[in-house]
């Protein structure tokens, strides 16, 4: 086999794979985000004497956000920017570490 | 170089064959009156089609497809409305029994039986669990993708045939290498781009000149001529003069007397190794060793006239079967009714895999054609009384051999040929290559490009390599190259691993920090009760609480957690990716066992 036949099984089972930390960021950013908007409205359509008590806590971390529509786009805005944060930089970490540890393999090898 | 710099060129085309008129037709077009040589009282060279008693037998059987659309545009130019479209069917031989070709899964089943399918799937699942460590040779090779059973019952007999040389001796390069276009990467590429609909028409029909493949070739041929070129016929190149590193005249021999032609320009698809052999002055004695050693596969077609209207329904059979010689019998009437003058008779042709100057390739014609006789009837496909004619064909340098040294030969040569200034080889035997003869015509193409447009198309690398990325741009609608670079990438960029500890300790971290800031955060917002409902979480994790202290010990406990589902979603995911690999590689595997012999 040449080098060039095997390069997909060599990709497969030998590379590591890269996150694009920006994709990354804004995905987790959009399910987070959307992940708030839904539950709260959820909780909105449902109604009772007392809306999202439980949920209505995430105010506590998020100023302005409460369980009403107004309430949920806060909320996806705060949801998405958490999250953005949180997956950019799992990713960014993610790619140091394979750095660190590729280079470190590549070092032994 | 410019259109306009070739007026003064007198390009001589070394071989009639489907490379070298393509190429001359192509010159035709750029105002350039080509001489074509030819060795042969006709053209088409190893696509050409013999007459015997106005019956027509085309040497080998040539479906006419193609994924490469200058070839296909000029197919239809040249021959309109006597391209037929043709439904294909061939089976296999083997055992007394018909399998149809490509296999399916039900028909094989039946035909072997079902103890000897069980014992097929043993052998399978047992060379799957433990494979030969090393595949040097085409039956470790095949045994390791296929077990040993099937091996013996679809592959060996007939690759025997074909290449007269045991499965045991055939290199697993050469399989390896006939076989790339099924490799994983064009697993991938199938199912990104979906190409089924090529393979499927591939499976189901094909395009065929009404009277077989010489009919396109004559027409080829009138169309130079009546463009000012020159075809002759009869005439063999027996000299090549050489000034340095150019080529000035050729010496040919026409009915007995030689002759010079001179020409700017040579373009040939006579054997590479002959031209070599021809070179005068030779060149040095190591490129005529490695000329030397590059060898070719024969065949034989024992034509026979049947007095039955009808014998069997397929274009070709191919014979798996050891009790009889025969590889391959065509029926030409299903190739094209009109390949007979009399509908009431069918004509085959049994094609006998050999090598030029062996036994069978000596026998004479009478003997080889009471031989085809027998086989056929024993076959029981005609009835010997049926047979009331025949007559025997022989097709010399048929198929090079990829053998395991060809490779460091064939390099020599190329070296030595690249070096020729206005000299360029192409089709199958100019290039050693196991071409196809849409890719030869387009070796053609492409050598006049060079020399016209002064293009630098790479002739050698013309080959089935190509043919999976042209069936890519006819699918998808874009360039091949852009194809290749865009799955790379996407290979590179998807399918590899993810780092199990990487992604573990960054979720950890991440997940670690959010419960820091957050306790953090609530402690800092004080209040009478700080945190009640965050620090429900000691529920799992034992000791948090929601203060300064707590923080750091929720640092750790998430960073475990997350650690922990990183860890394990790199390791599902990688898994995931592993079986989704396995499924595809399982998919191409497939699709080369029913498709097998269109390879070999």
């Amino acid at each position: 086999m040449t080098e060039r036949e095997k390069a997909p099984e060599e990709v497969v089972l030998t590379r590591l794979l890269r996150l694009n930390a920006v994709v990354h960021g804004v995905v987790a950013g959009i399910v987070v985000g959307l992940g708030v908007f839904i539950a709260t409205n959820w909780l909105v359509l449902k109604g009772g004497k007392v809306v999202g008590p439980h949920l209505s806590l995430l105010g506590q971390f998020f100023i302005g956000y409460r369980i009403t529509f107004v309430g949920s786009l806060i909320g996806f805005a705060y949801g998405f920017f958490c999250g953005f944060i949180g997956g950019y930089f799992i990713a960014r970490m993610y790619n140091w570490l394979v750095d660190l540890r590729e280079g470190k393999n590549q070092r032994h090898g | 170089m410019g259109k306009a710099g070739i007026s003064d060129k007198q390009v001589v085309v070394i071989g009639a064959g489907p490379a070298g008129l393509t190429a001359a037709y192509e010159l035709t077009k750029f105002n350039q009156r080509p001489i074509v040589l030819e060795k042969r009282e006709n053209v088409g060279g190893l696509a050409r089609t013999e007459n015997y008693k106005g019956f027509y037998f085309d040497m080998g059987g040539h479906r006419f497809f193609t994924k490469v659309e200058e070839v296909k545009k000029l197919w239809h130019e040249i021959l309109r409305g006597n391209f037929l479209r043709r439904p294909r069917l061939s089976r296999i031989y083997y055992s007394r029994k018909f399998f149809y070709y490509p296999l399916k899964p039900l028909n094989a089943l039946i035909g072997l039986g079902f103890w000897r399918s069980v014992l097929i799937a043993l052998s399978y699942v047992r060379w799957q669990l433990f494979p030969y460590r090393l595949e040097d040779t085409f039956e470790q090779w095949v045994t390791n993708r296929f077990g040993k059973r099937l091996f013996q019952t679809f592959f060996k007999t007939y690759t025997e045939k074909v290449w007269g040389i045991p499965c045991s001796e055939l290199r697993a390069e050469w399989a390896a290498q006939r076989l790339k276009d099924l490799s994983l990467k064009t697993a991938l590429l199938s199912m990104f781009l979906k190409p089924k609909t090529q393979i499927k028409t591939l499976i189901d029909e094909f395009h065929y000149p009404r009277l077989g493949p010489g009919m396109m070739w004559n027409a080829v041929k009138d169309e130079i001529e009546r463009r000012d070129g020159v075809v002759r016929l009869n005439c063999d190149v027996v000299r090549f003069n050489k000034t340095g590193s150019r080529i000035d005249s050729v010496i040919i021999s026409c009915n007995g007397r030689e002759e010079l032609i001179r020409g700017t320009d040579f373009i040939s698809s006579m054997p590479v190794t002959e031209v070599i052999k021809k070179l005068d002055p030779p060149p040095a004695p190591k490129v005529l060793q490695a000329a030397e050693k590059l060898k070719y596969r024969d065949f034989l077609t024992v034509c026979l006239i049947v007095k039955q209207p009808n014998l069997f329904p397929d274009n070709w059979i191919y014979v798996h079967d050891p009790d009889v010689r025969v590889g391959r019998i065509q029926n030409f009437k299903n190739w094209s009714p009109d390949m007979v003058p009399d509908l009431t008779k069918t004509s085959l042709g049994l094609e006998y895999f050999c090598t030029e100057g062996d036994a069978l390739w000596n026998t004479p014609d009478a003997d080889l054609v009471e031989l085809g006789k027998r086989e056929v009837d024993r076959i029981g496909l005609a009835s010997y009384a049926d047979i009331e004619d025949g007559c025997v064909f022989r097709v010399p340098k048929a198929y090079p051999v990829y053998d395991s040294d060809y490779r460091d030969h064939l390099a020599i040569v190329k070296q030595f040929v690249d070096g020729l200034e206005n000299l360029q080889t192409i089709g199958r035997n100019g290039l050693h290559r196991y071409n196809n003869q849409d890719h030869a015509m387009l070796t053609g193409m492409l050598a006049v490009r060079n020399l016209v447009l002064g293009e630098r198309n790479d002739l050698w690398s013309v080959n089935t390599d190509q043919e999976y990325h042209e069936e890519l741009r006819v699918d998808a609608g874009v360039e091949a190259r852009d194809v290749e670079e865009v799955v790379q990438a996407a290979l590179s960029r998807i399918f590899p691993k993810l780092d199990r500890v990487a992604l573990g300790l960054s979720v950890g971290m991440a997940a670690g920090l959010l419960l820091f800031l957050a306790t953090l955060w609530l402690v800092l917002k004080g209040g009478v009760v700080v945190g009640p409902r965050l620090r429900l979480l000691n529920q799992y994790f034992p000791w948090y609480s929601v203060t300064a202290s707590g923080s750091v010990l929720g640092f750790a406990y998430g960073f475990a957690v997350g650690f922990v589902g990183g860890w394990g979603f790199a390791f599902l995911r990688n898994v995931v990716i592993f079986l989704y690999m396995a499924v595809i590689h399982r998919r191409a595997n497939v699709y080369l066992l029913r498709n097998f012999l269109e390879y070999l």
